[in-house]
């Protein structure tokens, strides 16, 4: 009977000793498909040495706008890593699957990296195109997403729309003249920032592609820098993607602990060399310094000191009415 | 054309500077033209340096001409390469924005299924189903019964079902056809047979609300589409009907595990609920519990094999007659024969009889199927608290009845609880004839001998049922089913003169021929 009793509780610690199997899913925007390939077969790692189950991520990628809207709709995302901040706090108030506060919840913002808006010009640059005044120049064809659905487009659209403040001395009738010579410029808005790199690399339209810093980076590792240059303007924006756990979704599918931990662990000193090794800027200062070489120094404005923050420029600009349906005309 | 002229005019040229040397006179050496000749060669010479000169213009202007033209020709060709290209990608995102869009569309399905709405995402659902069964029986040496032998629509239910938010199930089933067994005129009379509402939290955690069928009997929780005979068992005669109430069910591990618990309010055995109020003022509570222990497992010999056990138990505070089968004896179904007849009232010579205190229910259950092959066993017992009205005399009567019937497909398709789907559509002149299948059960009630005299007159009513029945079942194709039985039924007890039920039904065993066209969608 001893000895049954013992097999019994052996069983009974095995079966519950034994190795759990979590999902998650990231829903994240358009061009950070190879940065969370990398990281979250990392994170997988480090859980299993660290609590013993297996955890597998399934990614969802698209326009941040867009992805945003699908997870108001019902897509089960246990995290969300967006281009920016408006599209998580538009989770937040339509949806309520995280509180209003999320974005204090981690260190810098939620935004464990940053980046830039740079321009990506075929080799040897033949319109020459070195700074902002170049991009809106008639003749030169540019290529940038619909700031509508995609967040990258956006702050390409706010980086140039410093850029026309910053050099008229805040006149805003000057920016908004600039920013529609540029669009004027721009025959095809794609719906995300992959679209407008398949677009210009792939389909070999326009002279210059108005890029994330990561994904001008990836063009060149992908195609050869024999085809492509990246030329980084004196200014641009400072681009900070968030990242938030989507509370409720997380808590149903029971997996509140590890979504945190998968966050938390893009601050650990593994998360930032991925994060800038796929060239995303790490707020890791040592990693930052030892990746220097990566990025080049330049005048970073944010969108809190241009333009009030995101709700107000998400307003101003973005919204039904705003700047952009006033100067776009397709 | 200027780069090709260009040749032969440097050889007019050429060919005008050597002219003077190569003339006669350009030999002579006489001194008195040598004055003359030289000044004509200075003036060739120069003539021929100024023609070189042109030429020199030309070949230069000429050489610079052609460039300019061919690289306003490449602008013009890469201007249009990008026009191309642009229209192209905008075709391809407007071919994009459509395929999303398209996905993004209702979807429609009509197949043998049945006809289904749904949103893209299918959080919304609408189908439209039916039945329509159209039978015929035919009873042997019954002459004393006059109208029995009928052609009926047995079963003409248009299925409304559907989901609403994902998670939010709902059923609405009409019937327009004969809807009663034994049915009075009035139960032709069209009514609501099903209309509930179905929460999922998960395949585990369901919550139903509205008219069903109570948790109770295998035969009778199993779709009237996919009965092995025309009629269920006597076993069904001693089980709840549709009724209304709330359930709590569900499937667990799969469907190894399923349960269901539900309060209801409450009707007698073979009855259905048919109005919104209850029969008496304290509810009934229904419950089951079914295991498919290797449903999920890799023995396919005994995936199919589920065994469980239903049960029931109420109280009527207040007597009342609604709560039996019958008290009158004709006008209701009360237990009936495979045929419909009625075989037991509670007809007692002296007062009526009404339900009073206990009744409950206990069915233990199982089928096993496998390949071709299919049976399925069901007892029950319903214990019934009585009180004749004229004599205040309370009883418990402790009725049973079981059935087990099986089936074997003889064209070889899998068999389930849940029917069965012919492998070659009948198709004649393809040679393909559908799906067949032949079906035997055996059944019997017995009538607790505690109910003769004093609840149910034993001259009219028999104590005790046996039934035998064989058949033939031809599924044409999914939708279409064709089936042909032969049904024996034997009384103990009952028999005595009369025209009228249950007296009429009992002077003899009953044998009735039934056939069945079936259409379900």
């Amino acid at each position: 009977m001893k000895t049954f009793l013992k097999i019994l509780l052996a069983s009974t610690l095995a079966i519950s000793a034994s190795a759990k199997e979590i999902k998650l899913l990231n829903v994240s925007y358009d061009p950070t498909r190879e940065l969370y390939q990398d990281y979250n077969a990392a994170f997988a790692k480090y859980w299993k040495t660290k609590t013993g189950d297996d955890v597998t991520v399934s990614q969802s990628h698209g326009g941040s706008g867009k992805q945003a809207l699908s997870v108001i709709n019902g897509l089960e995302a246990d995290v969300v890593t967006l281009a920016l901040a408006y599209d998580v706090d538009a989770i937040s108030q339509q949806a309520k699957l995280l509180p209003a506060d999320w974005q204090t919840r981690l260190p810098n913002n939620s935004t464990p990296y940053t980046s830039t808006i740079v321009f990506l010009v075929r080799k040897g640059n033949p319109k020459n195109i070195k700074d902002w005044d170049d991009v809106v120049k008639p003749g030169v064809t540019v290529v940038v997403p619909n700031p509508k659905t995609s967040g990258g487009a956006r702050w390409a659209y706010l980086a140039a729309y410093a850029y026309a403040l910053e050099t008229s001395g805040h006149d805003d009738a000057k920016a908004k003249d600039f920013i529609t010579k540029l669009y004027k410029n721009v025959p095809v808005l794609d719906s995300g920032a992959r679209g407008s790199t398949v677009t210009f690399a792939q389909r070999g339209i326009g002279d210059v592609l108005l890029a994330w810093e990561n994904e001008a980076h990836l063009v060149l590792k992908e195609f050869g820098a024999d085809q492509f240059e990246i030329v980084t303007p004196p200014l641009s924006i400072l681009a900070e993607p968030p990242v938030a756990v989507v509370d409720k979704i997380a808590k149903k599918h029971g997996t509140t602990e590890v979504a945190a931990a998968y966050l938390d662990y893009l601050y650990s000193d593994e998360g930032q060399e991925i994060a800038a090794k796929n060239f995303y800027r790490p707020r890791n200062a040592a990693i930052a310094e030892k990746y220097a070489a990566n990025f080049t120094q330049l005048k970073l404005v944010t969108v809190d000191q241009e333009f009030g923050g995101w709700q107000k420029a998400q307003k101003t600009h973005f919204a039904d009415g705003g700047v952009f349906d006033q100067i776009y005309a397709p | 054309m200027k780069s090709k002229n260009i040749i032969p005019n440097r050889l007019i040229i050429l060919a005008i500077a050597g002219l003077p040397f190569a003339s006669p006179l350009f030999a002579d050496d006489g001194a008195a033209t040598n004055a003359t000749e030289a000044a004509e060669i200075q003036a060739l010479k120069q003539e021929i340096q100024a023609l070189d000169q042109k030429v020199e213009a030309l070949e230069q202007r000429h050489e610079a001409e052609p460039p300019a033209t061919t690289n306003a020709s490449t602008e013009q060709v890469q201007a249009l390469d990008q026009k191309v290209r642009v229209l192209e990608r905008l075709r391809e995102n407007d071919q994009d924005a459509a395929a999303t869009a398209a996905r993004a569309q209702p979807k429609i399905s009509l197949g043998a299924s049945g006809f289904t709405f749904s949103s893209a995402d299918s959080n919304f659902v609408a189908s439209l189903h039916g039945t329509v069964q159209v039978d015929s029986r035919t009873f042997q040496n019954d002459d004393h019964i006059q109208g029995n032998d009928s052609i009926l629509l047995r079963r003409a239910r248009p299925i409304f079902s559907g989901t609403v938010y994902h998670d939010f199930d709902f059923m609405f089933v009409p019937e327009f056809g004969n809807a009663t067994p034994g049915a009075s005129s009035a139960a032709t009379t069209p009514s609501i047979y099903d209309a509930y509402i179905n929460y999922r939290y998960s395949p585990a955690l369901q919550l139903q609300a509205g008219r069903f069928k109570p948790p109770v009997g295998l035969e009778y929780l199993q779709s009237d589409s996919y009965l092995s005979f025309n009629e269920r068992s006597l076993a069904t005669d001693l089980i709840p009907g549709r009724d209304l109430g709330f359930e709590l069910h569900g499937d667990i591990a799969g469907g190894v595990v399923s349960y269901a618990a539900g309060i209801f309010n409450g009707v007698g055995d073979n009855q259905r609920n048919t109005t919104d109020t209850a029969f008496q003022d304290n509810r009934e509570f229904d419950g089951r519990l079914f295991v498919q222990p290797f449903k999920t497992t890799s023995l396919t010999g005994l995936q199919n094999l589920g065994l469980g056990a239903g049960g029931s138990w109420g109280t009527s505070s207040i007597t009342n007659t609604l709560d039996l089968p019958n008290t009158t004896g004709g006008t209701l179904s009360g237990f009936v024969t495979d045929g419909q007849q009625q075989f037991f009232a509670y007809n007692p010579l002296a007062g009526g009889v009404m339900a009073h205190g206990t009744h409950w229910r206990l069915s233990p259950q199982g089928y096993y199927y496998y390949g071709p092959f299919g049976l399925l066993g069901e007892y029950v017992i319903s214990d019934q608290g009585v009180e004749n009205s004229a004599t205040r005399r309370t009883a418990d009567l402790k009725n049973t009845a079981w059935e087990i019937s099986g089936g074997w497909v003889l064209t070889g398709e899998d068999v389930s609880y849940n029917g069965l789907t012919p492998r070659h559509p009948f198709d004649p002149r393809n040679g393909n004839w559908g799906a067949w299948q032949v079906v035997a059960r055996y059944a019997e009630l017995n009538v607790d001998d505690n109910a003769f005299p004093v609840f149910s007159n034993p001259a009219t009513s028999a104590s005790a049922a046996q039934a035998w029945a064989v058949g033939l079942n031809w599924y044409l194709n999914k939708n279409i089913r064709v089936n042909a039985s032969f049904s024996r039924t034997t009384f103990t007890g009952g028999g005595g003169a009369g025209a009228s039920v249950p007296a009429a039904v009992t002077q003899h065993a009953e044998e009735v021929f039934f056939t069945r066209i079936q259409l379900v969608f």
